[in-house]
């Protein structure tokens, strides 16, 4: 074979090719033809395979020759690909509907109530408090005598409670878990006990079990200014940074001082008003309650034999459900535990 | 506890607006709850002027009169009373005004009469019982003039909620100490004129106390030759302001200084008392005693009597007896003001389910000193309305007299307590003004004693709060605090355990969401009825003392009861396809818990309806089994934890497959769909009902403490061969998977199921699973495959009974 045999060779390589390319119709083919013609075992490589046979001097053009070819036939081949591809988004579009629902799965949802609590407990851990927890069936010592509610005390009239026996209750507040915490830890301590409590009490604004989350910081020198700071940083966070604070002096046997905190009406904003009407959330009054709290009782201190001269601290304890309501304008509590999946659905984003 | 704004500036001169009045006490710990005005009713009620009364033409008993209420022309009112006539002043009613009873007037003709209104009599207006004939008003008051005006009535009454600890503000007295105190006014006591003469007292009847702990005070008097009668209208209508019925003079007056001073009165109709003498003392075990409501109670041996020479005739502090009230005809009485125990009153009202304002009142403390005051005030009041004569002198007994209590208060301590900056001045002013006595020990401590009526100052602290409240908490700054940890001990291990626990169940409830579950909250109280019904109700199961109603009778040993509940509650509602999770605690009776119960965090799924969230482009196919136990498999996979076993077991009754999860050999719950029936007689779901329960403690203990730590994966190519097992119904996949497993095939490196197919009519089953080969040091040649396949093939012939393919 001469170098002229084989350029002319590749020519009727290239013209084949070419024509070939012409009638193909379907992009599926192209990969037959590639290899026919540019495989391991096709029409080019067989024909190189006979390069050796060439004198020596012609081998060095006639390979450069046969690169130029296999290039060619590649851009072809690529613009041929290209063609199809356009030309059968062009054929298909009469078949492909992009709107069609995907192929979706179920999507689930937390329920509020734990939306909110992880919420709040996340607020807390962030400025160092620790989380802990603790029985819901609770001895009496526990849930009362501890927290300097004797019985026979009126107190206790606070709290209407549901019994196991004379000396186990189901916790009316999550409060049991300030002295368990510090019987088993020495101060310093910083904790928030989220959890489920319990009254026997059924009505329109009470369920006989709902959500709280008691808070207790423990150590020298804590005053109220800690934790009207500790508050106001856990309204913001909640609601929004423009949220009002007011503590009034309060009563709960296991603090002194105590208070009851009230944050401006999340809803009317703290107007009495929302648009002309009064609002309902608040009564008008600009302010809804939120939570108490108030400086550990030396008492309760006494119980634990922590020396109440020495340590200080202060004790928050805050309705779930109701930060819930506030959160999401839920306007009835029996929505929480109907578990209607129309209202369950629409936590599904958060 | 009502405050009348009229009866509290009898006290204390007020005059800032209501709303600041109202503010203050809030801010004092007062809470204001509301503003009523218990005389609503009567807003739209005029004065009218009698000019002229004639009787009607065609009924004898009807008058018609021409009445001026202010218009420029009489009205004309038919009236049916017997006691109207011209000159007198009335309470009309106008038209388009409606009776407290509902009742609309309206312009009518009455046989033939024009009548433009209504004349009330009291008990029309709510205002008595009376309704013998029209109300007659004062002569002075002016026609046209609202009636609330002319009779002057409290139309502004607060409500405050009271704390416990407040018992000196469940009286007028106590409001406006506070009242004074916070806007600086004077406070005057109550005036009054007592007239004493005659006998003494105390040698018409003596007091004996045999329940010193119980009663420290008991102390009476004695008026004779009264007169029961209603009391006068200024003292009906403050009683109706403040919520009570009025009674007669006599019960009036106790009622009225009650409300007054806080302490609580008892009249006896002295002629029906026995021996001359009062004894103060316990209750004998199953004692009855008819209360005056009628109630005969049975008594316990640590209630309080008073008992006279022969018999008992009041449940001390609580309630009088029926065999000693006064009556109308009553002319003598001994007027009880006594100090009871506070909790033994509670205990004894408690176990009787008997409550009163009384009893209220004694629970929270009464101001030992203070009741003298009171008693001698109702004295003197009930003598200038129903007459009679006071005997000299009050009988006493005071076994335990009161003794002042002493409080060192270090006003540093309050500065840094509260963070207020108030000097030692500043707070020995405000405990002046609350009443107590201060005397500066050196200049670090101020000796102070609280006044006897504020039983809750016992303390330092307690008197920290009281600078607090009157400096107002809200001149406190916010400030964060700094939070320091308690050193890494033991101890504090246990906070973090805790808190790490805590986590593992909040995760848990981030996969069950992404997996497509919405969260239900269900109550932890179940019926032991529906828990009988499910074959729950085992010995374990621990019942409520006092549940709000049988639905909540028992706390729930499982989740199911909730779960299937919500089933019931969505599919009546018209809502399908359900996927719950509920992640709570379960209750167990356990005698060696210090609690008696056992709880354990529980996850519940369940899944009804269909597979997936809509037809196309899945398919529409119910949810099965597997659908169920891959949620699960895919839950302990994400946790770093292998596959449970699930295998036939003991699960619960109501359940049709009921499917047991290990793991490391322990039980960690169930897998299995609700008996048909159960479901849908019950629960109201016709189709397959799937609900597994998982115990999360054991759960978060096998896989907690596991660390992730990175293997190089082998790097030489696998080589994958598939191979299809007829097997009959007794070979279960798990089996294979063992023999597989324990084949000790050296490159074998994983198996994957294939495809499951059952032959129509035929019991067996064609598993094909496709085992990959791969060695860690070298790449394998078909021919060491091959063999390996070959031998794996031999063994599982050898260990079960299938076979292969024809």
């Amino acid at each position: 074979m001469t170098g002229e045999d084989f350029a002319g060779r590749l020519e009727a390589i290239e013209r084949d090719f070419a024509r070939a390319l012409e009638r193909l119709e379907r992009e599926a083919d192209l990969e037959a033809l590639r290899v026919a013609y540019l495989g391991r075992k096709g029409s080019l490589a067989q024909l190189m395979s006979s390069l050796p046979e060439l004198p020596a001097e012609q081998r060095p053009a006639a390979g450069k020759r046969a690169n130029e070819c296999k290039k060619t036939l590649l851009d072809l081949l690529s613009a041929k690909q290209d063609a199809l591809q356009a030309g059968g988004q062009t054929a298909d579009r009469s078949r492909f509907d992009a709107t069609l629902p995907g192929r979706r799965d179920w999507i689930g949802s937390k329920h509020p109530v734990t939306l909110v609590l992880d919420e709040i407990c996340a607020a807390f851990t962030a400025i160092g408090f620790d989380v802990v927890t603790g029985p819901e069936i609770e001895n009496d010592f526990y849930n009362f005598e501890a927290l300097n509610i004797p019985r026979e005390h009126p107190a206790r009239d606070m709290q209407d409670t549901l019994y196991i026996s004379d000396s186990i209750v189901l916790r009316t507040h999550t409060s049991p878990l300030q002295i368990r915490t510090m019987e088993t830890s020495p101060p310093p301590l910083a904790v928030i006990a989220p959890g489920k409590v319990y009254r026997r009490d059924a009505d329109l604004t009470h369920t006989p079990m709902f959500h709280q989350i008691e808070g207790l910081l423990v150590d020298e020198e804590v005053s109220m200014a800690d934790l009207r700071g500790t508050l106001t940083y856990f309204v913001r966070t909640i609601f929004s940074k423009k949220t009002r604070v007011r503590f009034r002096p309060s009563y709960f046997p296991f603090t002194e001082p105590s208070a009851e905190v009230d944050i401006s009406c999340v809803i009317c904003r703290g107007t009495g008003f929302c648009g002309a009407d009064p609002c309902r959330v608040c009564k008008q009054t600009g302010w809804v309650e939120i939570l108490g709290c108030g400086m550990v009782d030396p008492a309760v201190f006494e119980k634990v034999d922590y020396d109440p001269e020495r340590w200080t601290g202060f004790a928050f304890g805050l309705g779930v459900e109701r930060v819930a309501m506030l959160k999401y304008c839920i306007d009835d509590l029996r929505l929480f535990f109907e578990n209607d999946v129309r209202f369950l659905n629409q936590f599904q984003a958060c | 506890m009502f405050l009348s704004i009229n009866w509290l500036k009898e006290f204390t001169p007020y005059t800032g607006s209501l709303d600041e009045l109202a503010h203050q006490l809030t801010m004092l710990g007062l809470e204001v709850e509301e503003v009523l005005n218990p005389f609503a009713h009567l807003e739209p009620f005029l004065v009218g002027h009698v000019l002229d009364c004639s009787p009607h033409q065609n009924a004898d008993s009807l008058s018609c009169c021409q009445v001026d209420i202010g218009g420029e022309t009489p009205v004309a009112v038919v009236c049916g009373a017997p006691n109207v006539a011209a000159g007198q002043k009335v309470a009309v009613a106008p038209v388009g005004s409606s009776l407290p009873g509902g009742m609309k007037i309206k312009k009518a003709k009455i046989r033939g009469a024009l009548s433009q209104g209504m004349i009330c009599s009291e008990k029309e207006l709510e205002l008595s019982e009376d309704h013998s004939g029209i109300m007659v008003l004062d002569p002075k008051c002016t026609p046209g003039t609202g009636l609330l005006q002319a009779l002057n009535l409290d139309t502004v009454v607060l409500d405050i909620g009271i704390t416990p600890n407040r018992a000196d503000c469940l009286s007028i007295l106590g409001l406006a100490r506070e009242v004074a105190a916070a806007f600086d006014l004077p406070l005057h006591l109550p005036e009054f004129q007592l007239q004493e003469e005659g006998e003494a007292c105390s040698s018409l009847i003596r007091i004996q106390i045999d329940a010193p702990e119980l009663c420290p005070l008991y102390q009476a008097r004695i008026i004779q030759g009264l007169s029961i009668r209603p009391s006068p209208a200024w003292m009906r209508y403050r009683l109706l302001s403040m919520g009570l019925r009025p009674i007669n003079n006599v019960v009036d007056v106790s009622n009225y200084v009650m409300l007054e001073l806080g302490q609580p009165l008892h009249a006896f109709d002295r002629s029906l008392l026995e021996g001359g003498v009062i004894r103060v003392g316990c209750a004998a075990d199953g004692q009855k005693f008819t209360t005056l409501d009628n109630q005969e109670r049975v008594l316990g041996s640590g209630d309080l009597l008073i008992q006279d020479g022969v018999k008992p005739v009041a449940l001390a502090g609580v309630m009088g007896g029926a065999n000693s009230e006064i009556n109308a005809h009553s002319t003598d009485l001994l007027l009880e003001s006594a100090v009871f125990d506070p909790g033994n009153t509670r205990r004894t009202g408690r176990s009787l389910g008997l409550s009163s304002e009384s009893a209220y009142r004694f629970e929270r403390g009464v101001d030992q000193p203070g009741s003298t005051f009171a008693l001698d005030r109702a004295a003197g009041l009930i003598q200038s309305l129903a007459g009679g004569r006071i005997c000299t002198g009050r009988a006493v007994s005071e076994p335990r007299p009161w003794t002042p209590r002493v409080v060192d208060f270090r006003p540093k301590r309050a500065q840094s307590l509260l963070a207020l900056s108030t000097d030692a001045a500043a707070s020995q002013k405000v405990l002046e003004n609350i009443g107590c006595g201060v005397r500066p020990l050196h200049d670090k401590t101020l000796r102070v004693t609280p006044p006897s009526y504020r039983l809750d100052l016992e303390r330092e602290v307690d008197l920290i709060e009281e600078i607090g409240r009157f400096h107002g908490f809200e001149r406190i700054e916010a400030a964060l605090p700094r939070i320091r940890k308690s050193p890494l001990d033991a101890d504090a291990q246990v906070l973090g355990a805790s808190l790490a626990s805590h986590e593992f169940l909040n995760r848990t409830k981030t996969w069950a969401q992404g997996q497509g579950y919405a969260e239900a909250v269900n109550y932890s109280f179940c019926s032991r009825q529906e828990l009988e019904s499910l074959g729950l109700a085992d010995e374990g199961i621990i019942p409520v003392h006092n549940p709000l109603s049988a639905e909540q009778d028992s706390m729930r040993p499982a989740l199911a009861p909730g779960l299937l509940r919500n089933v019931r509650t969505n599919l009546d509602q018209g809502n399908q396809n359900l996927r719950f999770f509920e992640i709570a605690r379960v209750f167990q009776h356990d005698p060696r818990s210090e609690t008696t119960a056992r709880e354990a965090n529980r996850l519940g799924l369940l899944c009804h309806g269909r597979r997936n969230p809509s037809f196309w482009p899945w398919t529409d196919e119910a949810v099965s089994y597997l659908d169920l136990k891959g949620a699960i498999e895919h839950f302990f996979l994400s946790l770093g934890l292998e596959p449970a076993r699930f295998s036939p077991g003991d699960a619960p009754q109501y359940c049709r497959s009921r499917i047991r999860m290990t793991l490391r050999g322990e039980d960690i719950g169930f897998l299995g769909r609700v008996q048909p029936g159960i479901a849908k007689d019950l629960y109201h779901a016709r189709t397959p009902v799937w609900i597994s329960e998982i115990d999360l403690d054991v759960l978060y203990r096998l896989s907690r403490g596991q660390s992730v730590v990175y293997r190089p994966w082998v790097k030489f190519p696998p080589v994958q061969r598939d191979i299809t097992l007829i097997c009959p119904p007794e070979v279960s996949y798990s089996q294979i998977q063992d023999v597989i497993a324990a084949s000790n095939i050296p490159a074998q490196e994983s198996i994957s199921l294939q495809d499951v197919y059952q032959p129509d009519q035929s019991f067996e089953c064609n598993l094909t699973l496709r085992i990959t080969y791969r060695h860690h040091k070298k790449t394998l040649t078909d021919k060491e495959v091959d063999k390996q396949h070959f031998e794996l093939g031999k063994k599982l012939l050898k260990a079960l009974p299938v076979r292969f393919p024809a």
